[in-house]
């Protein structure tokens, strides 16, 4: 009976969730409906500036897959648990990096982790380095590079890495450890 | 030692989970002091990602081994990989699985299968097609939203003019950046959006200082999480790191271009 329940509560979860990633661009869509009867030509216009948009992204985009196919095949989860610790040194400072970096997927899905990581030890600092080298996203940097160019990409990816560790530090120093 | 049984309920009475990354309990169960506890298994749920959740679990709950009806080929690897024995073909009551594994009456029979070269071969296969699973879902989770944004971004075009924007940025670069950085950190989602809304705003005469705190604040700043993230790591952490990321962003954001104006002069 509790599993009954349980499966059931879980589906309407599943729904609900697959339900509120759509809320934004129907959203969208829909205010499209609105102006296609008020002006059709400007409905037009905006059509044709997103299309623009979408062929300018679709060759990163094309990447973008590519890079997330190879982590994924080469990089689990699993794993980049077994990267935290309570380290310290470099090392743990280089681990919880490289986690933060290959770490893919929405924030609000590793905080159960990150939970239980803290529970069993692991510093303040490296769940802190984490969460901010999290900005460094390998899969979209295609995107990125199309958008900013590379110069660009390459220096604030360094300052994105120099600075998730100067927080690491900071919050090691300021919670006390 | 540990071990992880796959069960229907949360007790000894209950059955043995057909298949490991499903079942709606793991019984972990602790060989040397006797006692178990049941855990609901996120695999359960059975939406993207959570498969490999149950394998982080019994990870961190510091299991050796794991027994259940069916494991998939590729949960198998990961387990194997991560050091965790994995014995399947089990059924009956996690207890009598349980007094079973202690007297050693349960083998590795489906391990030794693996080991066979032609099975290794299915075995790569059925990771790739896993990995290829897990991508193409990844994708299109955040494909709707991502033309949502596409699709805005055409209307902001039709609409939104350099003027208004030039009104809205003073031009003031320390203002500026810090409105980046506070757009960034209300707005949450996939980064490539802030991505494509960055590039967008360039275009329209928005100075890069802005752009760039945006994109900064974007990932590491979570004014719509925080109260997830309080829940899970803590007040203080929660308040005391998304405060710093954001004031770091300001200077972050104004040395990038800084020396990307020094770099392509």
């Amino acid at each position: 009976m509790i599993s009954v329940n349980r499966e059931s509560a879980q589906q309407t979860k599943g729904k609900k969730a697959l339900a509120r990633m759509f809320i934004f661009p129907v959203c969208v869509l829909v205010c499209y409906g609105m102006l296609c009867a008020i002006d059709p030509n400007k409905a037009l216009m905006a059509l044709k500036a997103s299309g623009n948009v979408l062929l300018y992204v679709a060759l990163p985009l094309a990447f973008v897959f590519m890079v997330m196919l190879i982590l994924n095949l080469f990089v689990n989860p699993a794993q980049i648990a077994r990267l935290f610790g309570k380290v310290a040194n470099i090392k743990g400072i280089a681990l919880s990096l490289v986690a933060g970096i290959i770490s893919m997927g929405p924030i609000y899905a590793w905080y159960p982790l990150l939970k239980n990581l803290r529970e069993k030890g692991a510093g303040t600092g490296p769940i802190a380095i984490f969460l901010y080298s999290r900005a460094v996203k390998p899969f979209l940097l295609p995107v990125m590079i199309a958008y900013f160019g590379w110069v660009y990409v390459v220096i604030l990816t360094l300052l994105i890495v120099s600075a998730s560790i100067a927080i690491g530090c900071f919050m090691s120093v300021f919670m006390k450890e | 030692m540990k071990i992880a049984i796959s069960s229907e309920g949360t007790d000894l009475k209950a059955q043995v989970g057909h298949r490991f990354g499903v079942s709606p309990y793991l019984i972990i169960a602790d060989l040397g002091t006797g006692n178990f506890e049941a855990v609901p298994n996120p695999g359960s749920l059975g939406q993207h990602g959570t498969g490999v959740q149950t394998i982080v679990l019994i990870i961190s709950k510091d299991v050796k081994a794991a027994l259940t009806g069916y494991c998939s080929p590729a949960a198998r690897r990961h387990l194997e990989v991560n050091g965790i024995e994995i014995f399947t073909g089990l059924s009956g009551t996690v207890g009598e699985v349980l007094e079973s594994y202690k007297k050693g009456e349960i083998k590795k029979a489906e391990a030794a299968k693996i080991e066979n070269e032609p099975v290794k071969r299915v075995v790569d296969r059925a990771i790739f097609i896993h990995a290829m699973k897990r991508s193409v879902n990844q994708f299109a989770s955040m494909l709707p939203i991502f033309l949502g944004v596409v699709l805005l971004i055409g209307l902001l075009n039709t609409f939104v003019s350099r003027n208004f924007l030039a009104a809205l940025f003073s031009g003031n670069v320390v203002l500026d950046t810090f409105l980046g950085a506070f757009f960034g950190s209300i707005l949450a989602g996939n980064p490539i959006n802030s991505y494509v809304i960055g590039g967008e705003l360039l275009q329209y005469g928005v100075s890069l200082f802005t752009v760039t705190a945006l994109i900064i604040t974007w990932v590491t700043v979570g004014l719509v999480q925080l109260p997830v993230e309080i829940a899970a790591l803590g007040r203080r952490f929660a308040l005391l790191r998304n405060g710093i990321c954001f004031i770091l962003s300001i200077p972050i954001a104004i040395i990038t271009v800084f020396i990307v104006n020094l770099v392509t002069r």
